[in-house]
């Protein structure tokens, strides 16, 4: 579930969507073959009702036709009743025959009485015919009264007969649909349940997965946030601790190693003022000449390391310093315009110091500037620097050099602002804003900790 | 001959050390106390009272330019040589204004250290010759960005004599003397020497001179 939830939904919205629309189509189908079985039925039972309908009526009629022609006092003279009556005959026997393609088994008993009947039936009318005159008027009223209405009678009641059984049938096709009608009811009921049931599990587990995976991403947030933080902090104090280091191993090369080197030369002075031998003279000037020259190496890594005028004397004679020596190095004119007089605390003072020197080691290496001003203010609670080159520029969205990303990472633990404006062939400008009231007041007014001057 | 009494101001005892023998030989010298210690070396000018003082800046307790405050402004008259290690303007400037007239580096030779413990003794100013070249080059340099508007020419043959007199740490009535004229007129000349070059106090004299390359 973990890997693939996308798997998970659409399989499980999927088939979920899946299943309503068969059981849909479905339902519709089955309707539609329950509608159409229930018009078939309907059809069938009124096609044989009606063809019932015809036997009875034409053996009802036939009973009329059949009085007729035995009232004509001779047989000549019922010659259209007769002929009337075979029309009758063929007709209900088409009639029979129609009705037998559709026999149900419980009527052929009662069909077949009928038919019998039928067959006698027409086969005593058809005695009647060949009755002399005589014959007739002497037979006719209990031929009539006796044998022809009672089995009349009788084929009336099995036509009855048979058209309850196809009542029955058609009752019996109906409670079929009926049943049928119900079980579509239960499958629907059953489909609904399990769709309902399905739909309501899938929205469960989708709720339960997405509140879990919120609040996972809540949880990475909020370490990703925390990482950040402590990153800062670590990297401030990465570079408080780094300049704390180039503090004391400049003050060490400055205090120690330099004076060591001084001593060394004040004696190699003592012993040549003490005359000493031909071949130790020139050794004891060598001596001299290195120490002299580790002296001055010293003093320059210390100053590299971090100017002494800094922790001595303030920002100002450390920018002070560090324009008229990169002026000297590099042959840029470096003006420093400060009207900063009073102290700053001392991670303000460092901040802008190393910002400048960055910023002047980025003209004098990349923009191959001329002239650099570098101005500083205090103003409204404020530190606003400002380094403006007229080099060749570049472009600060695409160029972010480590040198730009540590001025910025400096300045932003103060609480600064940092901004860089440059274009290509028109010089640079970078601009900080430090708040002196800084939100860590922890650092808020350390001052130099190692006062020498 | 009149003995120069020297007293030694550094933390560093070997170097102190080589810098007694140093002194000690040269004729005219004596090395009356060590301090170690920016402290110390106040309680030793108020014992011994030597004619010069020869001061480090970084020291524990107090720092030599400190010091120099103190001592200067309870014996106007004595004579600081700083020898230090650092060569910025910021420290010679500092130095100055606290009163010290000479300024050595640590590299120095011999010879500089025993002409500013001189020079001082008399009332002068010394400087490293290194120490002049770098504060002329940075002068020169500033200049060229400001766009040359050098006040010097300003400054009348009158005025930069007495420019080079101040500079050296004559006094007034010194000048006086040694250019016959009055007090009153020395006086005068150096309100207007300050003014064209927009200075305020002798040791930015001094420092402007060494930076002009008017004296060493």
């Amino acid at each position: 579930m973990r890997q693939r939830p996308w798997l998970v939904l659409v399989g499980g919205f999927g088939g979920l969507l899946l299943l309503m629309a068969a059981a849909e189509t479905g339902a519709l189908l089955f309707l539609n073959s329950l509608r159409h079985s229930g018009t078939e039925l309907q059809a069938h039972f009124l096609a044989r009702n009606r063809t019932l309908e015809q036997i009875r009526s034409d053996i009802y009629l036939s009973g009329t036709y059949a009085r007729d022609s035995l009232l004509a006092p001779e047989v000549s003279g019922a010659r259209a009743q007769i002929a009337a009556l075979e029309g009758l005959r063929r007709e209900t026997n088409t009639a029979l025959d129609r009705y037998a393609q559709s026999l149900e088994p419980e009527e052929s008993a009662p069909f077949r009485a009928l038919r019998s009947e039928i067959e006698g039936y027409w086969k005593v009318l058809d005695r009647t015919f060949a009755w002399t005159a005589e014959e007739r008027s002497k037979e006719r009223f209990a031929f009539f009264y006796e044998e022809l209405i009672p089995r009349r009678t009788s084929m009336l009641q099995i036509a009855d007969r048979i058209a309850g059984l196809n009542e029955e049938s058609l009752k019996r096709g109906d409670e079929k649909l009926g049943a049928l009608f119900g079980r579509l009811q239960l499958s629907l009921v059953l489909i609904i349940a399990v769709t309902l049931i399905g739909g309501a599990a899938l929205a469960t587990l989708t709720i339960v997965h997405i509140l879990r995976l919120e609040g996972e991403v809540g949880r990475r947030l909020e370490e990703s946030v925390q990482a950040q933080a402590s990153l800062q902090e670590l990297s401030a104090k990465l570079l408080r601790a780094q300049e704390e280091e180039r503090r004391a191993l400049s003050r060490e090369l400055h205090d120690e190693v330099g004076q060591s080197f001084s001593a060394v030369l004040m004696e190699a002075e003592n012993l040549l003022d003490l005359e000493p031998t031909p071949e130790a003279r020139p050794r004891l000037e060598s001596i001299r000449a290195v120490a002299e020259k580790g002296i001055n190496e010293i003093r320059n890594m210390a100053l590299l390391l971090r100017p002494s005028m800094l922790d001595d004397f303030g920002l100002v004679p450390a920018l002070d310093w560090q324009a008229r020596e990169t002026a000297k190095r590099t042959g840029m004119h470096v003006h420093l315009n400060s009207e900063l007089t009073d102290e700053l605390p001392e991670e303000h003072k460092t901040c802008i110091y190393r910002v400048v020197q960055e910023a002047l080691n980025n003209c004098a290496r990349h923009a191959q500037a001329s002239s650099v001003e570098v101005a500083v203010r205090k103003e409204s609670g404020k530190i606003l620097l400002s380094v403006l080159d007229d080099g060749s520029g570049f472009d600060p969205e695409r160029v972010r050099g480590m040198g730009l990303k540590g001025m910025e990472e400096r300045v932003r633990h103060l609480g600064g602002t940092f901004e860089v404006d440059s274009k290509a062939g028109r010089g640079t400008k970078v601009e900080i804003a430090l708040p002196l009231t800084s939100l860590n007041g922890n650092h808020k007014n350390e001052t130099n900790p190692h006062p020498s001057v | 001959m009149k003995q120069i009494r020297i007293l030694l101001s550094d933390d560093h005892n070997i170097l102190r050390d080589g810098m007694r023998l140093l002194l000690e030989r040269q004729p005219g010298f004596v090395v009356v106390g060590e301090a170690s210690d920016g402290r110390e070396t106040l309680d030793l000018v108020q014992t011994h009272q030597p004619d010069v003082v020869v001061m480090d800046i970084a020291m524990p307790n107090m720092n030599g330019i400190e010091a120099t405050r103190r001592i200067v402004e309870k014996h106007p008259g004595m004579g600081v040589v700083i020898l230090s290690m650092h060569y910025d303007e910021s420290y010679v400037i500092r130095s100055l204004k606290a009163g010290a007239r000479a300024y050595l580096l640590k590299d120095a030779v011999k010879s500089e250290l025993i002409a500013a413990i001189h020079a001082v003794a008399e009332g002068r100013s010394f400087f490293s010759p290194k120490i002049s070249r770098i504060l002329q080059e940075d002068y020169v340099q500033a200049l060229g960005r400001k766009g040359a508007d050098d006040s010097y020419e300003l400054l009348t043959g009158r005025e930069r004599e007495i420019l080079q007199l101040v500079a050296e740490g004559r006094t007034n009535k010194e000048i006086a003397n040694a250019l016959s004229v009055s007090l009153y007129t020395v006086d005068t000349h150096r309100t207007h020497i300050l003014q064209k070059l927009n200075l305020h106090s002798v040791p930015e004299v001094i420092l402007y001179a060494v930076r002009k390359g008017i004296i060493m």
